[in-house]
């Protein structure tokens, strides 16, 4: 806790927290966003600067949103957020998905969104990437197992794909499916999981501008590990929401069924918002380790979003719809 | 004359076996730590290692036992007390990692996890029998508690199965429908079962029966 309240008040030099490679990384990466230096207050001042051509490895033509600028000295390494993740599809051992995952075929890709909308429709990843146009956020990630990063996230808010596909009045929840492929997926068929995975929203937080569906992180696009090609981002809410290789989108009257809350109702909830002042089960959500650094931080209520999705829970009990 | 040598020097080697070997993981874990090689989230990687590790040297001290009890092979009486020391100092170092690295030494956040989550309450009272154990086995507090000292050292059973809870309840999913990543725990929980069956009088005189009166018309 004395550790936050020094990150609050001492300025930190950019290149203290990060690892000046990654750091450097991010310089290139802010320049081919025709960035120039950090922050948007200098964006707007800045002269059109032509961005390097993009090779297959490179997403171009990312519009740096502004939002979550404020994170930017936070910001996790390239390194963790590719190499440390939650994939059970793959294996239950967060530094081992990378190398499991790697094989994990992405292309062709296609999302059906159906259910009740009037204009049901498949996307393939070319689609969703010029159809919309492709935005950075900066969030905060927290785990439910009390963990968490900050991700430089390239993608769009899912409110765009869901105008056009427009919802009936009958829909009130976003059910969101995983692909699940055995013959690639080590873990898939170890029986411990009801795979497929699956995900749900309420219309509304789908609805939210914060909702986005990620195609990229930095200047790259999704690693199979972090849920190519396209993945749900969900920032206030439990990392596991953020469901990865989303296949189906399927509009809905009633609360879906989602793969945490059928294995163990009692510890995670369908609303799953990050809560520190309501515990899981089995430990404490008050505080945080947040990856790369040492110690721990507090948890923030709503992770840091209160003041924007606190609308949508108006009357609701936050412990009872935990 | 020679069968008493050969004894002993069984018994200096499996002592110095136990004696090293259980300094070996420390030793990886160190190196590992000043090598940066503990992955993205260190503390966790050391808190899983030193959990797991004390685990291990708990069920391997209660293997020592049985095996003298059934196979007759008096030695390994021995290496009960080592190896009972080193499964309480994994779980001394598995909560100093907590209390110390993890938590900072917040008192207040520590205090309340113990008290409040039965995963932590589980593993503290492990780690204080262990404590306990391991602070009363020199031989001059036991022969001073005289057989009390029995009394308290069986204990270690309560630890080991509390051990295993608190290890099953560290997995994320669900024990009771056992949908998730059990598997090292399981196999822990079922090596401690097998070791309290094989503490039972039928069990150790049926197996010795098996075991020796086929020696015996084998060697008829």
């Amino acid at each position: 806790m004395k550790k936050q309240e020094k990150y609050n008040s001492v300025p930190v030099k950019p290149d203290e927290i990060t690892p000046k490679h990654i750091y450097q990384n991010r310089r290139t990466f802010l320049k081919q966003m025709g960035v120039v230096g950090l922050g948007a207050l200098l964006a707007s001042c800045a002269p059109g600067v032509t961005s390097t051509p993009s090779t297959s490895e490179t997403l171009s033509d990312i519009t740096p949103s502004g939002i979550g600028s404020e994170l930017e000295n936070q910001l996790t390494s390239k390194e963790a957020i590719k190499g440390y993740n939650n994939y059970y599809e793959f294996t239950t051992n967060k530094e081992r998905v990378a190398e499991l995952a790697q094989d994990f075929v992405t292309e062709p890709w296609s999302v059906n969104v159906d259910g009740l909308v009037e204009n049901p429709g498949t996307y393939s990843t070319e689609d969703l990437l010029s159809n919309f146009e492709q935005e950075q956020r900066i969030y905060r990630m927290r785990c439910v197992e009390a963990w968490s990063m900050v991700i430089p996230w390239v993608g769009f808010p899912l409110h765009k794909l869901l105008e056009e596909v427009k919802p009936t009045s009958e829909a009130k929840y976003v059910m969101f499916e995983s692909a699940l492929v055995p013959e690639q997926m080590d873990g898939a068929n170890s029986g411990m999981f009801p795979f497929p995975y699956t995900e749900g929203l309420r219309l509304d937080e789908a609805m939210h501008d914060l909702t986005i569906l990620a195609t990229g992180i930095y200047d790259e696009p999704l690693a199979p590990q972090n849920g190519a090609p396209i993945r749900l981002v969900v920032p206030w809410k439990y990392g596991f929401k953020s469901i990865k290789s989303i296949i189906k989108i399927s509009l809905v009257v009633d609360e879906p069924p989602t793969l945490w809350n059928i294995v163990a109702p009692q510890e995670y909830g369908f609303y799953a918002n990050v809560n520190p002042n309501v515990d899981h089960p089995r430990w404490s959500q008050a505080t945080e380790r947040r990856i790369g650094e040492s110690g721990r931080i507090d948890t923030l209520f709503m992770n840091g979003y209160a003041e924007e999705v606190m609308p949508l829970y108006e009357g609701l009990d936050l412990t009872e719809n935990f | 004359m020679t069968g008493r040598k050969k004894r002993f020097n069984t018994v200096k080697w499996l002592r110095i076996l136990v004696n090293v070997g259980g300094w070996v993981p420390l030793l990886i874990l160190t190196i590992k730590y000043f090598t940066n090689n503990l992955g993205f989230d260190p503390i966790q990687s050391a808190l899983l290692r030193t959990g797991r590790y004390a685990v291990l040297f708990l069920i391997l001290s209660l293997t020592c036992t049985p095996i003298r009890k059934i196979l007759k092979i008096y030695v390994v009486s021995v290496l009960r007390k080592p190896l009972g020391m080193f499964a309480a100092l994994y779980a001394g170092l598995h909560f100093a990692i907590y209390a110390i690295w993890d938590f900072q030494l917040n008192f207040k956040l520590i205090w309340q996890a113990i008290i409040e989550f039965p995963f932590i309450i589980l593993g503290a009272i492990t780690l204080l029998i262990l404590a306990i154990l391991a602070a009363t086995s020199f031989q001059k507090i036991q022969r001073k508690m005289g057989k009390k000292w029995d009394l308290l050292q069986r204990t270690v059973y309560i630890a080991a199965v509390l051990d295993i809870i608190h290890y099953l309840l560290a997995i994320k999913g669900d024990l009771l429908s056992l949908q998730g990543n059990y598997t090292w725990p399981l196999i822990a929980a079922s090596a401690l079962l097998i070791l309290f069956i094989l503490r039972i009088p039928w069990v150790i005189r049926t197996l010795k029966n098996l075991i020796f009166l086929r020696k015996e018309t084998r060697q008829r």
